[in-house]
């Protein structure tokens, strides 16, 4: 991955940054692959500018 | 209220200052000295600017006599993260990079505060290039923390954090994209107020991460973060992203009462493995508010190690894209800690990277549904009090690479969700450290949360109380 970005780095640091990184992609795990397919990046700023009422 | 200049809150020294009880150049030569005092033990500072800021406060005390008032700060000396950019100034954004980076452009957040008639006392100290949790820094030193300097201040706001605990600056502007702001307020006990991402423009503010950096006072009082934010907040031709969203009376929201406020508290995560003095400080501080008339309920949130999860993708991968050229030409010039952080950025494929984007809509949706029925959540900023500087440092033995995930567990999901969030100092370990909650609200509701931390500390004290100069 760090070869293809096109920043050199050796075996060491791309086991740590596995185990660094790693949980956080277990962590996601559960939603990856499973968003519908009309979903955009911008439906966040319309979940912002709701307005929620108690 | 202090009649020592030095000592004031902010909203207090301005108005002191507005009605000529007390000059600019008696306030800034009172910050001056404690600020030579303290500096040697916090290292709070990045660069102190002691005869320009003597000689703005004569200019300022000049047109005051002459009825010139440039506006609610006139005359007020500050200082903040030095990552806010100042055209013709060098701004190190904490790094050797950008050492003798000087700006050609002033950030909007800073030139609205300038142009409230605030002036320059130098610059604070922060994590290079603002990214950490703690308040070390390769290059410059660690920060220390005003109620025990062998213990962090929290970062990236270190300096902020620091410096205002100390009463070195009557506020400062820090960033929060992943606890920046609360991690240093709880740490130090400052107040610290993360605001709704878009509602304070960024430009001219370094960059980490677009999608969740945020800019945001840290200040004595929840009284003097309102007088910030209502100068700060608004649309901004420079910053696009910069939100059009109505702005509420921030100032005069710090006058409401808790009664008829619901606040919930979390049933899980925030409440859970807590160290035992952060436990007593919630139920303490929950207590209160119950006692002033707050309604407490609990409350069911979504999966928030998903909402951490995704902000640390999000955070990595857009932090190493704008760092990918230094790292490339010059990696040898970034500490070891935050150049081992962006390459975790390195792997981050762009589909996943797109997904956590595209599932902040439905996550913010979906917390708003499950907090529809309160105006704020409390939660601690951090399961922990301050640790020591060595414990935290990651060649600080085997637990160091877990605390340091620990820090911030608290803070990140509020950034992927873009929510605000104040921190109030809410009490004291029995070793002396200070102990923070934050108040996280909804959507661009700053108020009611600056409505909450006002009461709260109309009542209790713990922002009154004053750090020990080190012998």
């Amino acid at each position: 991955m760090a070869q293809i970005a096109g920043v050199a780095v050796d075996d060491e640091i791309a086991t740590r940054i596995s185990n660094s990184i790693g949980p956080a992609f277990e962590g996601f795990a559960a939603i990856a692959g499973t968003l519908p397919f009309d979903l955009e990046p911008s439906s966040y700023v319309l979940a912002q500018n709701q307005k929620v009422s108690k | 209220m202090s009649t020592e200049p030095a000592l004031m809150t902010l909203t207090e020294v301005a108005r002191a200052i507005a009605m000529k009880q007390v000059s600019s150049h008696e306030v800034t030569r009172a910050l001056l000295h404690r600020i030579a005092q303290w500096q040697p033990h916090l290292n709070a500072f990045m660069s102190i600017e002691s005869e320009a800021a003597l000689k703005a406060a004569e200019a300022a005390d000049a047109e005051l006599a002459k009825g010139e008032v440039r506006g609610p700060l006139h005359g007020v000396p500050l200082a903040h993260k030095d990552m806010y950019y100042d055209a013709g100034k060098v701004s190190t954004c904490g790094s050797l990079i950008r050492r003798d980076f000087v700006a050609t452009t002033t950030s909007t957040a800073l030139q609205r505060l300038k142009d409230a008639g605030q002036i320059r006392l130098g610059t604070l100290h922060l994590a290079e290039f603002a990214y950490g949790p703690t308040g070390h820094n390769a290059h410059y030193g660690p920060v220390r923390n005003p109620w025990n300097v062998a213990h962090i201040t929290g970062g990236s706001s270190s300096g902020s954090g620091s410096a205002v605990a100390a009463r070195l600056t009557y506020a400062a502007l820090g960033s929060d994209t992943g606890g920046s702001i609360r991690m240093p307020a709880h740490f130090c006990g400052a107040t610290g107020l993360k605001t709704t991402w878009s509602r304070v423009s960024r430009a001219g503010a370094m960059p980490l991460s677009q999608s969740l950096d945020t800019v945001g006072p840290l200040a004595r009082t929840a009284e003097d973060c309102a007088l910030l934010l209502a100068l700060m907040a608004g649309p901004d031709p420079e910053d696009s992203t910069a939100s059009h969203e109505p702005l509420s009376d921030y100032v005069a929201a710090t006058k409401g009462s808790l009664k008829g406020l619901k606040i919930g508290v979390p049933a899980s995560f925030y409440v859970d493995d807590l160290d035992g003095e952060v436990a007593r400080v919630l139920d303490e501080t929950i207590a209160v508010l119950k006692r002033e008339g707050a309604d407490i309920v609990k409350v069911e949130l979504p999966d928030q190690r998903q909402l951490q999860a995704a902000s640390q993708l999000v955070l990595a991968a857009e932090a190493a894209a704008f760092h990918k050229r230094w790292m490339i030409e010059r990696p040898q010039d970034y500490g070891p800690q935050v150049l081992m952080r962006l390459q975790n950025g390195l792997a981050v494929p762009a589909i996943t990277y797109l997904e956590a984007m595209r599932w902040r809509g439905p996550a913010l949706a979906a917390h708003n549904a499950a907090t529809a029925g309160v105006d704020a959540v409390i939660a601690p900023a951090s399961p922990v009090p301050a640790p020591t500087i060595e414990e935290s440092d990651v060649g600080g033995g085997p637990n160091a690479p877990a605390l340091l995930q620990r820090l911030t567990l608290f803070t990140r999901p509020v950034n992927f969700l873009g929510l605000p969030s104040l921190t109030v100092p809410s009490g004291f370990t029995k070793s002396g450290l200070p102990v923070g909650m934050q108040l996280i609200g909804r959507s661009f509701d700053e108020a009611t949360l600056l409505t909450i931390g006002a009461a709260f500390q109309r009542v209790t004290d713990y922002h009154d109380r004053l750090p020990k100069l080190p012998s």
